[in-house]
């Protein structure tokens, strides 16, 4: 496979946080195995998904994320045993809560990929890359890092002038 | 609908009963202190007292205003509750839900208590003053959707007849469908304007049973996870956070939202998130103690639909 | 000067100040709360009901940002917000008991410090006060030496009156400035009678007494048999219309970030919390011993004047039913 050439006028930015055991090795493998996938993808390493906080992901959209992979073992095959089985249950309800609150899931993205799936690895990146490229950009959080209390706020259009230019 | 008055001719038999028990209890030295409510200034107001004494217990009573749950008390983030002994407590169904999952939780001990359980038909709303009679209409959300009128697993119970329940709309169930059915981008509409009110007064935090860390995460600042601003980008990130640590271990006392002093309706997030642990790993609080919540324990036969 | 208005002039003048550009602050509702917040035309405003947080907000704002920091290269880049370009803002129908703490605030805002967002603010703002007639068993400005017709702190004073409209007494320049920049919209002063104005049922605390009683008594038991409820929240100091404390905070990435005030309270175990660990106040009673000492005493000692103007913001919302009029009634009696 060969670099795409193509211009977009949105690169979304995706954060993905990994487990150092099965999917940070499989996205070693990819690259050492010279798959092509998007480089819109920053990679996080933790020891594994259960180390993986919740607050992490809303941690990463409000720092401007468009998109954000958690990935880590199959079920059965955590370093520690059962982490992941924690993990799957946590998300299993963090994503609940994003969407009641207002967030679209199909920004957010969970899969099992092993130290052997480089493939796969590719796959899920290309996929939710191209996914959240359609979205357009996650505004949401960064239109809220914006905002002050209306106490705080300037909020006459002179002021707003104003306080742009500075 | 029309408000219909709720029976609450039991409170004041249960009020004797509550200074009874805990004038026994007292003096017969079986425990250091009870945690009860007595009356405040206003007229029908109620606020909770630390009994160590007969003149105090002699004070104490139980009304349709007995809002708070007293288990806030016993945590160990309450430093100024004496913890040298045993400890009586008057409580509600709701409010033992939430001294169970302590329990639960190994933050209290089952043998350093002497539980009042109260049969209770209800308490009023947050949005009412405190000598409003209880009614449909005036009613604590919370206490039309309970299944825990009469607590069960108490030293002591007053022995009254519970008087049967009125059922009524259930506001959270149909305020999350309400929610549920609009799309994304409106139920963000909805939140920010909600969390936009919040001043971090933290009030949720503190009278929740369940927030008994020593630091708050969102009291650190190395690193900060949570903006401790009271802009809406801060105000969202700790509303969020509070929700998912309390998935699972909310009791569903609703303090959260009835001390809110910006109305903020932090209650219908709690429960979103136990309708959801309730239809993925069929939990729901209750009076029997588990020594592993839902998103403390798993199996490996979990829903993974959503993982690739 | 004294004049009167009608209800409907009153709201042709905040519309005709909003189309000029001017901030327009009163009470209206929002998401359900009724709060004071700045108006986008007169029909939004509501007289009836006490806004939930007081208007300390308009000078004070329960966040302000005061710097902000970017970093390129080697270089960093400071940028102060610069106070004048605050604007013009005129308060409306704002409680008697709101409006009296705004000098009680000026002292420490103006003392060894200036704090020019608070001092410039309070410049740029008009403060047109409004007779209360509505009180509940909370309230108790009677009880410290106000009433619901006092007219401390106010530019322009309203008094309702029977059939509709108000009569107005300005006492400062603002006040008068604001009259004569819409004179036509004013008449002479009603002789109609005033409207029954709030009736909070207190007695008056003798405040020197409670004073001195607290000059004597930092330790007592009364502190742990008040305060051990306390849950240790900021709601009373947040909702407070005399509540000035701040806390200054460093918010941001290592590229760009800014440096706000938000309020702070001396509930929080956190506030007095050193970097060592230790914390003097390390339990509740000596954390809410503060707040009584700080309204009754310490302030009194410093500018001679009572932090508390009773409003009873305090005593409806604590989650657990603290009532700061039945503490100091109690001192009171001792």
């Amino acid at each position: 496979m060969k670099p795409s050439s193509v211009k977009y006028d949105f690169e979304p930015k995706i954060i993905a946080f990994v487990c150092t055991w099965c999917t940070y090795a499989g996205a070693d493998l990819a690259g050492t195995s010279r798959m092509q996938y998007p480089s819109n993808v920053r990679v996080l390493k933790f020891p594994c998904t259960g180390r993986i906080d919740p607050v992490f992901i809303l941690k990463a959209f409000q720092q401007g994320a468009d998109g954000v992979l958690v990935s880590g073992c199959h079920p059965g095959d955590c370093h520690y045993i059962a982490g992941n089985f924690h993990a799957r249950r946590r998300f299993a309800a963090f994503r609940k809560l994003l969407e009641f609150i207002g967030v679209d899931l199909n920004r957010l993205q969970f899969s099992w990929v092993s130290a052997a799936e480089g493939g796969k690895w590719v796959e899920v990146v290309t996929d939710l890359t191209e996914r959240v490229r359609e979205m357009g950009p996650m505004v949401e959080f960064k239109e809220l890092a914006l905002e002050e209390q209306w106490s705080g706020a300037i909020n006459t259009p002179e002021l707003k002038e104003t306080y742009n230019a500075i | 609908m029309n408000s219909q008055l709720i029976d609450t001719s039991i409170y004041a038999d249960i009020s004797r009963f509550i200074r009874d028990e805990s004038l026994r209890i007292l003096l017969e030295g079986e425990v250091i202190a009870v945690v009860g409510y007595a009356a405040g200034r206003r007229k029908g107001s109620v606020q909770p007292i630390i009994a160590c004494d007969t003149e105090s217990a002699g004070r104490l009573m139980f009304s349709q205003a007995s809002v708070n749950n007293l288990a806030v008390y016993l945590t160990k983030a309450k430093k100024e509750i004496p913890k040298s002994g045993k400890i009586g407590i008057v409580l509600k169904g709701c409010d033992l839900k939430a001294l169970v999952g302590l329990i639960g939780e190994s933050q209290l001990k089952r043998e350093d208590l002497y539980l009042i359980g109260v049969p209770c038909s209800g308490v009023l709303a947050s949005t009412v003053h405190p000598a409003t009679e209880l009614a449909t209409e005036t009613i604590a959300p919370k206490c039309l959707e309970c299944d825990a009128h009469l607590p069960t697993g108490c030293d002591f119970v007053p022995d009254v007849a519970l008087p049967p329940q009125q059922k009524s709309d259930l506001k959270y169930a149909v305020e999350i469908a309400r929610l549920e059915a609009l799309t994304p981008a409106e139920r963000w509409a909805y939140w920010k304007e909600q969390f936009s009110k919040c001043i971090k007064c933290y009030a949720c935090r503190q009278v929740c049973p369940f927030c008994f860390c020593e630091q708050c995460l969102c009291d650190r600042n190395k690193p900060q996870m949570v903006e401790t601003t009271p802009r809406p980008a801060g105000n969202t990130a700790w509303h969020i956070v509070r929700a998912m640590h309390l998935a699972g271990r909310c009791a569903g006392c609703a303090e959260c939202e009835r001390v809110c002093p910006m109305d903020i309706p932090l209650n219908l997030l709690n429960r979103k998130m136990a309708k959801e642990l309730k239809e993925l790993f069929d939990y729901e609080p209750g009076f029997e103690v588990n020594d592993k919540g839902p998103l403390a324990s798993f199996t490996d036969k979990d829903d993974q639909s959503f993982i690739k | 000067m004294r004049k009167y208005i009608s209800r409907q002039n009153l709201n042709t003048l905040i519309d005709k100040l909003i189309a000029e550009g001017r901030r327009i602050v009163a009470p209206r509702m929002t998401a359900g709360t009724p709060l004071y917040e700045p108006l986008g035309h007169s029909g939004e405003m509501i007289i009836d009901q006490l806004p939930r947080r007081s208007a300390k907000e308009a000078f004070f704002p329960l966040c302000e940002e005061i710097m902000s920091y970017e970093k390129s290269g080697q270089q960093v880049k400071l940028t102060d917000v610069d106070p004048s370009r605050f604007p013009e803002t005129i308060l409306f129908a704002v409680r008697p008991c709101d409006a009296a703490a705004i000098p009680v605030l000026d002292a420490v805002f103006s003392w060894d410090y200036k704090d020019e967002f608070f001092l410039e603010r309070r410049r740029k703002t008009t403060v047109v006060g409004l007779a209360c007639t509505t009180a509940d068993d909370a309230c108790f400005c009677t009880a410290v030496g106000l009433s619901p017709s006092d007219t401390k702190g106010s530019d322009l004073f309203l008094s309702p009156l029977e059939g509709g409209g108000y009569n107005v007494e300005s006492f400062t320049e603002k006040g008068e400035a604001l009259i004569n920049s819409c004179s036509d919209l004013f008449a002479e002063e009603s002789n109609a009678a005033y409207i029954q104005l709030a009736n909070p049922q207190t007695e008056a605390f003798d405040l020197k007494k409670v004073k001195s009683w607290l000059d004597e008594h930092f330790e007592d038991q009364l502190w742990d048999g008040i305060a051990t409820r306390c849950v240790g929240c900021g709601a009373c100091a947040f909702v407070c219309p005399a509540c000035h404390c701040f806390d200054i905070v460093d918010e941001g990435t290592e590229k760009a970030g800014k440096r706000r005030k938000n309020w702070d309270a001396c509930g929080f175990w956190k506030f007095t919390h050193h970097a060592s660990g230790h914390n003097p106040r390390d339990l509740q009673p000596k954390r809410y011993r503060n707040r009584i000492m700080h309204k009754f005493k310490y302030y009194d000692d410093k500018f001679g004047q009572t932090l508390c103007t009773g409003c009873g913001r305090c005593v409806r919302i604590c989650p657990v039913g603290i009532d700061i009029a039945a503490i100091v009634e109690e001192i009171n009696q001792k």
